[in-house]
C-alpha cells in the first residue's frame, strides 16, 4: 500500500527533506549468502554490444537532417559581454541558426570562467559550427579574476554560506589532551574525462521534445527541461540507452542541451551539440581542490578525544560545497568536534559531483592525519583505528556497520607490512599503509520497475533507468531472475527511455542498485505471486517451473510492478571499508609505485561479485590517478585551463595498475530494503589516496601533505624527513 | 572534396571527402562504422585505434587520404575470440573505449599469441580507460584462447 | 587543403610535410599551424635500418624492436609515446616534434609564437625547462633526440649533412625557431657511429604514454661518455659531465627537476661504464 511520508533524502552527500509516496516493501529478505543467481558471478548482459562496437551511445546517433552545434565560450575568466553580433556567423555556410546570450538557458552576459558559455550555432558540419562560433563578433569588458580560495573567503567571496557543526567541548579537550598533531594538506583539482563527452541531441516532434543525451539521471534531465522550458514533463522524452562515462559530471542537461534545443526550435531540425575533449576539460565540471586544516588531540591510550577541521572548497564559479568535513565528523568515535567549511566562488570552472564528493578528499586529509597521531602516540594504525571505533553516527543508529568485520580482513594484509619493508633496498624503499572508508550509499525512493512474462517464458524487466557503465542492467537481471526462479539468460532489461518505462533513481551517489533493485525484486516478486496463483488455479504443484505455467498464456501477459519501499527511520545506512596498500618509493628520483591495494568493502549483500570486482578495481585506478598523476591546472594569470588535453592532463594506463585484491564483508543490511544491499560505486576511490600517502610514509618517513604525490611533492617531502632527522627529531617510521 | 579509396573490412569504398579529413570521421560519418568512437580526436587516448594492414593506429589523427592498407575496425573483428573473453573477464564498462582496445589486443595476439603481462601492458598502453577495467583487460588478453 | 604526393625530392615546393601526421594533424586542428597544402613525404623519405644508417622514415615501433641499434635509441623509442603513435610516427618526425609547453599548445603569444613574453616564466611552469630557459622555458619532449645527440648521430638531408646537435637552436629575439631546418628541407637519413655502451633513462609521472619529465641519454666511446637531456630545455641538451649540472637556471617549481636529472645521470654513467 503506497503512503506519504516526510523523510530525508540523501544524493551525494547532500540532504533535503522531501515528501513522498512510498509503498510497502513486505518482502523477507533472501538469506545470507550466494543464492542461485545473485550473489553468483555473471558477466554483462550487453557486454557483447558494448565489446562488439555495436552498443549506440548518444555519440553515434544520427537523426535525419541533424544540425551539429558549437558553443562560444569566453577567453576571459571574468568578463561581461559588452556587445555581441551574430551575423558575422550567420553569414558562413551551411549556417543555420545562432543564438546569444539569455536565448537558451546557460548562455549568459557575465562569462564567471574561461570556458563559460556565451552563445551557440547550428550548422550542417560541426566544421561550419566552430568556424561559426569563431566568426562572432564579442566586445567583453574585462573584470576582476579571483583565483586564491583564501583570499576569496577573506572578502566574502562564497558561493554559500560556510557551513559549521560542533559537539562537544572542544577547547578544552584540546587543552586537556596528551598529544595535539595538526597539519595543513592541500587536494587538486581533477577531471571526470568520462571518455563519451558531454552531449545530447534535441528534436521536437509537435510539442515533444526528444532528448537523447549521455546522462546519469534519465528524470532528472526531464524535470530540469521541462521545468525551464515550461513544458509538461509527460513533453519531454529523454533517452540514454548506453553512456561512455560520467562519474558524477553528468546529473543535469546544462548549456549543451538547451542550447540544442532552442537551436533545434529555431531550425526545426535535430540539432547535436557534443563537448569537445578540450571543453570537456574547460567546462564540463571538476572535483574541486581543497586545502584543509587539521587538529586531533588524543589521549595517550590512543583515545581521540578531539578533532577540529576548517576546509576550504575551492567551488569555482557555480556548484555546491561538498562534505569535505564529512569524514571527520563520522569515521570516529569522537565527542568534541568541530568543523567549518567555506565554499569560495572563484573565477574558474564550477565544480560537479566527482565520485564521493568531498569524502574522498577529505579522507585524504583526516586519514593522514590519524597515521601522524598514531606515529606520535607509537600505537599501530590498525589498533588506533579500532580502538576509536564509532558505534553510532553522531547518536544515530547505524542501520548495519561491519568496518569491524573489515579490519578483520585485512589483518593478513596489514601483516605482510613485516615483509614488504623487508624487500626495500638503497633505492627502493618499500612499505604498507592503511585508510579506511567510510560514505553513503543507501539509495532511498521513488524508484519503480515493471516485470513483463509472456508464453514464450522469457521475462522482462522494464525500468526507465540507465546503466552509466556500472553493470546495474545485469545486477537488475539476477535479481529478476532469483525472484522469479527462471535461468538468468530468459530475463532481458528493457532501460534507458523515459517513455518507455517508470520513474527510476539517479546513478549517483551509489544509488542504482540500492534504489533500483529493490523495486524490481518487487515487480518480480508481484508477477511471480501472479503465476503461482495460475498455477494454483489449474491445480498445478507449487513448484511447477514457470516456464510450464506461463507457457499456457497464449498471447496473455503477466504483468508485475513494484517500487522501492522506505528506508529505516531514525538510521543511518552507509557503507564502509578498508584499503590497505603497499608501495615502492625510488627515493632518488621521487617515483612512486602502487604495487598491491587489498580493498575491502561493507556495501550489504553483493548481487554480482564479478560486477562488483569491476566497481571497486576501476574506483581504486581512477583513485591512484587523483593520488599520483592528475592536476587540472589554471594559468595564474588568466584562469584559463592549461591541461585541455590527455597528453597534459595524464590519467592511469594499464601499465600504472597494481595487484588489486578485493574482498566483501557481504552481509545483507538486515534493516535496509527487501535486497540489504548498498551502493559500490563511490566507496573504492574514498581511501586509496590516504592508503597510498601513509604507505609512503611507512615506506620512507617522508609524510605527503598534497595530492597529486607527484615528483615535485615526493622529493620535497623526502627532502623535508631528511631535514627533520638531521635536527634530531627521529622520522616516524 | 577529393576521392578517397578504402578498403575496410574486406570491402572497397570510394568517398569523396575534404582534404584534411580523419579516417576516423570517414568510417563514423560516411560508411556508418560508429564502433570506431572519437573521444579525444587528437591522438591521446586510443579509443579511435583501428588496424592498418594489421597495425594499431589513430583514426583520428590519420587523415582518410593518406591511409595506405587495408583497415580493419572493431566491426571487421566481431567474431574474434577477444570479444568472448572481454565479456567472459567483464572487461567492459561503459564500454566506450573497448572497441578501441579489442582492435589494440587484437594486433597484439595476431603477432604473440601468448603475450605476458609485461608485454601486455607495453602494447596497451595507448588505450585510455577511464572507468579502470584495465585488471579486467589483461585477464582477457591472457586468456584469450581458453 | 590539398594533398600532394611528390614522386622525388626535387619536386617538392613548398607545402606542409607530413609523414606519421601524429604531429602535424593536431596541430593543423588546433590552428597552430596553416596549410593550403600538405605534401605526403613518405615516398620520398627512406625507411629501415642499414649498416647503421637508419631512414627517417622508419618508425619508433620498428625501431623499439631493432636489434642492430644501440640500445639508447632502442629504449627512447620504446619509452617514447604511445604504441598507436610509435606505429604511426617516423624517426625524423619525432625529431622536429614541437614542445608540449602548454602555453605554446594553447596558442598564447609566447616568444616562440613571436610575442614578447615567455608566460610559462612567470606562470605555471612546472614541467619546464631547467637550462637556457631565460628567453623561453619550454621543454624539448624527444626522448629519441636526446638519445640521438648522445650517441652522437649524423643526419642527412636533401641539402646537406650536419651533425645532430646543429639541427637544434635556442630560439632568440631574431629568430624565434628552434631547429635550423629550412623550408623544402627533409631529413632523409640518421647515421649513427659505433658505440661501445649506451642507455636511455626516462622519468615519467605514468609508467608508459608520457613525455619525459627529465630523461637522460648516455652513450660511451672508449674512455668518453656523451650525456644529452629530454625535458630539460627548449632543445635536447648535451651536458660535458654530471658537473654541468650545478650551472643549471631552474624556476621556482622546476627545481625538483635538478636532483631528479642528477640521479638519473649518476645511474646512466654507472650503467655505460
Amino acid at each position: 500500500m503506497a503512503r506519504l511520508i516526510r523523510t530525508e533524502k540523501e544524493v551525494e552527500g547532500r540532504f533535503e527533506e522531501v515528501w513522498i509516496v512510498v509503498e510497502e516493501d513486505p518482502l523477507e529478505q533472501w538469506p545470507e549468502g550466494p543464492l542461485s543467481v545473485v550473489g553468483r558471478d555473471a558477466p554483462r548482459q550487453d557486454g557483447s554490444l558494448r565489446v562488439r562496437g555495436e552498443a549506440r551511445y548518444t555519440a553515434d546517433i544520427k537523426l535525419p537532417g541533424m544540425l551539429h552545434a558549437a558553443v562560444l565560450r569566453s577567453p576571459h575568466a571574468h568578463a561581461r559581454v559588452q556587445r555581441i553580433d551574430l551575423a558575422p556567423a550567420l553569414a558562413l555556410p551551411g549556417v543555420r541558426a545562432a543564438i546569444g546570450p539569455g536565448e537558451a538557458n546557460g548562455l549568459e552576459e557575465e562569462a564567471g570562467w574561461a570556458g563559460a558559455p556565451v552563445a551557440a550555432v547550428a550548422a550542417d558540419t560541426f566544421a561550419q559550427a566552430r568556424a561559426a562560433v569563431e566568426a562572432v563578433d564579442v566586445e567583453w569588458e574585462e573584470l576582476e579574476v579571483v583565483l586564491d580560495p583564501e583570499d576569496a573567503v577573506r572578502r566574502g567571496l562564497v558561493t554559500g554560506e560556510a557551513r559549521r557543526s560542533e559537539r562537544g567541548d572542544v577547547d578544552r579537550a584540546f587543552a586537556e589532551a596528551d598529544v595535539i598533531v595538526e597539519g595543513t594538506y592541500r587536494t587538486q583539482t581533477v577531471l571526470h574525462n568520462s571518455l563519451e563527452t558531454h552531449q545530447a541531441i534535441c528534436e521536437w516532434q509537435g510539442d515533444t521534445l526528444h532528448v537523447y543525451i549521455s546522462t546519469q539521471y534519465i528524470w532528472g534531465i526531464r524535470q530540469e527541461v521541462a521545468e525551464t522550458l515550461g513544458m509538461p514533463e509527460d513533453k519531454v522524452r529523454v533517452v540514454c540507452e548506453f553512456m561512455g562515462g560520467g562519474f558524477g559530471a553528468k546529473n543535469s542537461p546544462d548549456e549543451y542541451t538547451f542550447a540544442a534545443a532552442e537551436l533545434a526550435r529555431r531550425t526545426g531540425r535535430p540539432v547535436r551539440c557534443a563537448l569537445t575533449r578540450h571543453e570537456e576539460h574547460t567546462s564540463a565540471g571538476n572535483r574541486n581542490s581543497t586545502i584543509q586544516r587539521l587538529r586531533a588531540a588524543a589521549r595517550s591510550d590512543g583515545t581521540i578525544l578531539a578533532l577540529e577541521g576548517e576546509f576550504f572548497n575551492s567551488v569555482g564559479w557555480s556548484g555546491w560545497s561538498s562534505p569535505t568535513e564529512g569524514p571527520m565528523r563520522a569515521l570516529y568515535a569522537c565527542d568534541n568536534v568541530r568543523t567549518v567549511t567555506h565554499a569560495a566562488k572563484l573565477n574558474a570552472p564550477p565544480m560537479k559531483a566527482f565520485r564521493a564528493p568531498g569524502f574522498a578528499e577529505g579522507t585524504f586529509g583526516l586519514e593522514c592525519l590519524i597515521e601522524d597521531l598514531a606515529a606520535r602516540l607509537e600505537i599501530d594504525p590498525l589498533e588506533l583505528r579500532r580502538s576509536n571505533y564509532a558505534e553510532s553516527n553522531e547518536g544515530t543508529p547505524y542501520s548495519s556497520k561491519n568496518l569491524e568485520e573489515c579490519y578483520r580482513l585485512a589483518e593478513p594484509h596489514w601483516e605482510r607490512r613485516h615483509e614488504v619493508r623487508a624487500r626495500s633496498d638503497a633505492v627502493w624503499k618499500r612499505g604498507v599503509g592503511m585508510a579506511s572508508q567510510i560514505w553513503y550509499g543507501g539509495g532511498g525512493p521513488p524508484s519503480y520497475a515493471w516485470v513483463r512474462l509472456g508464453s514464450d517464458g522469457r521475462a522482462t524487466v522494464i525500468t526507465a533507468m540507465q546503466d552509466i557503465g556500472t553493470g546495474t542492467r545485469t545486477a537488475m537481471a539476477q535479481i529478476a531472475a532469483e525472484e522469479l526462479r527462471v535461468p538468468l539468460e530468459k530475463v532481458d532489461v528493457v532501460l534507458g527511455d523515459s517513455a518507455r518505462g517508470p520513474y527510476a533513481s539517479i546513478s549517483a551517489g551509489s544509488s542504482t542498485t540500492p534504489s533500483m533493485g529493490p523495486a524490481v525484486r518487487a515487480a518480480a516478486a508481484d508477477a511471480r505471486e501472479q503465476i503461482e496463483d495460475i498455477a494454483e488455479q489449474r491445480g498445478l504443484p507449487k513448484n511447477t517451473p514457470v516456464e510450464e505455467v506461463v507457457g499456457l498464456l497464449e498471447e496473455a501477459q503477466i504483468l508485475g510492478k513494484g517500487a522501492r519501499g522506505p528506508n529505516p527511520t531514525g538510521m543511518s545506512v552507509l557503507t564502509f571499508g578498508v584499503h590497505v596498500v603497499e608501495v615502492a618509493v625510488d627515493v632518488e628520483t621521487g617515483e612512486v609505485r602502487v604495487e598491491r591495494v587489498a580493498a575491502i568493502h561493507d556495501v550489504g549483500r553483493i548481487i554480482n561479485p564479478l560486477g562488483a570486482s569491476s566497481q571497486v578495481e576501476g574506483g581504486v585506478i581512477q583513485g591512484i590517478g587523483h593520488t599520483l598523476s592528475e592536476e587540472r591546472l589554471l594559468d595564474p594569470e588568466t584562469g584559463r585551463v592549461l591541461t585541455t588535453s590527455l597528453d597534459a592532463y595524464r590519467m592511469p594506463t594499464i601499465a600504472d595498475v597494481p595487484e588489486i585484491v578485493c574482498e566483501f564483508v557481504d552481509k545483507p543490511d538486515e534493516h535496509l530494503t527487501n535486497l540489504g544491499s548498498k551502493g559500490l560505486g563511490e566507496p573504492p576511490i574514498v581511501p586509496i589516496a590516504a592508503a597510498i600517502a601513509n604507505a609512503i610514509r611507512d615506506a620512507t618517513g617522508a609524510e605527503v601533505h598534497e595530492l597529486p604525490i607527484s615528483r615535485e611533492e615526493m622529493l620535497r617531502a623526502l627532502e623535508a624527513a631528511k631535514e627533520k632527522e638531521r635536527r634530531g627529531a627521529p622520522a616516524a617510521v | 572534396m577529393s576521392e578517397v579509396r578504402l578498403t575496410v573490412n574486406g570491402g572497397e569504398h570510394v568517398i569523396d571527402v575534404p582534404v584534411g579529413a580523419s579516417l576516423a570521421h570517414v568510417l563514423r560519418e560516411e560508411l556508418g562504422l560508429t564502433g570506431t568512437k572519437i573521444a579525444c580526436n587528437e591522438g591521446h587516448c586510443g579509443a579511435c585505434t583501428v588496424q592498418i594492414d594489421g597495425v594499431p593506429r589513430l583514426s583520428c589523427i590519420m587523415l582518410a587520404h593518406t591511409v595506405e592498407g587495408e583497415v580493419t575496425t572493431i566491426e571487421g573483428l566481431r567474431e574474434h575470440p577477444l570479444v568472448d573473453a572481454f565479456v567472459r573477464a567483464d572487461a567492459v564498462q561503459c564500454g566506450f573505449c573497448t572497441p578501441g582496445q579489442v582492435v589494440s589486443a587484437a594486433a597484439l595476439v595476431a603477432a604473440n599469441p601468448e603475450p605476458t603481462r609485461e608485454e601486455i601492458r607495453h602494447a596497451m598502453a595507448g588505450n585510455i580507460c577511464r572507468c579502470g577495467t584495465y585488471p579486467k583487460i589483461e585477464e582477457a588478453i591472457l586468456s584469450w584462447q581458453d | 587543403m590539398e594533398l600532394l604526393r611528390p614522386s622525388s625530392v626535387e619536386e617538392l615546393d613548398g607545402g606542409v610535410p607530413v609523414h606519421g601526421g601524429t604531429e602535424v594533424v593536431p596541430l593543423l586542428r588546433e590552428g597552430l599551424l596553416a596549410a593550403e597544402t600538405l605534401v605526403d613525404v613518405r615516398g620520398l623519405v627512406p625507411r629501415g635500418t642499414r649498416d647503421g644508417v637508419i631512414g627517417a622514415g622508419t618508425t619508433l615501433a620498428e625501431l623499439e624492436v631493432d636489434p642492430s641499434i644501440p640500445s639508447a635509441l632502442r629504449e627512447a623509442c620504446r619509452l617514447a609515446a604511445s604504441p598507436q603513435l610509435r606505429n604511426m610516427g617516423s624517426l625524423g618526425g619525432n625529431l622536429l616534434q614541437a614542445t608540449r609547453c602548454w602555453y605554446w599548445r594553447l596558442g598564447y603569444p609566447c616568444r616562440l609564437h613571436g610575442g614578447d613574453r615567455c608566460h610559462a616564466r612567470d606562470g605555471e611552469h612546472r614541467e619546464h625547462a631547467i637550462f637556457a630557459n631565460g628567453f623561453c622555458a619550454s621543454a624539448h619532449p624527444s626522448d629519441v633526440a636526446a638519445a640521438l645527440v648522445a650517441l652522437g648521430a649524423r643526419l642527412r638531408t636533401n641539402r646537406r649533412e650536419l651533425a645532430i646537435e646543429e639541427l637544434y637552436r635556442l630560439p632568440d629575439e631574431d629568430d624565434r625557431r628552434t631547429t635550423t631546418l629550412e623550408d623544402g628541407e627533409l631529413i632523409l637519413e640518421v647515421e649513427l657511429p659505433s658505440v661501445q655502451a649506451s642507455v636511455y633513462l626516462k622519468a615519467m609521472d605514468r609508467r608508459r604514454w608520457s613525455f619525459p619529465q627529465v630523461g637522460v641519454a648516455a652513450a660511451r666511446v672508449g674512455s668518453e661518455t656523451r650525456i644529452a637531456l629530454a625535458g630539460v630545455a627548449p632543445i635536447p641538451w648535451r651536458i660535458e659531465s654530471a658537473e654541468d649540472l650545478d650551472k643549471v637556471t631552474p624556476l621556482p617549481r622546476t627545481e625538483w627537476k635538478v636532483p631528479l636529472a642528477q640521479a638519473l645521470v649518476r645511474r646512466a654513467l654507472a650503467a655505460v661504464d
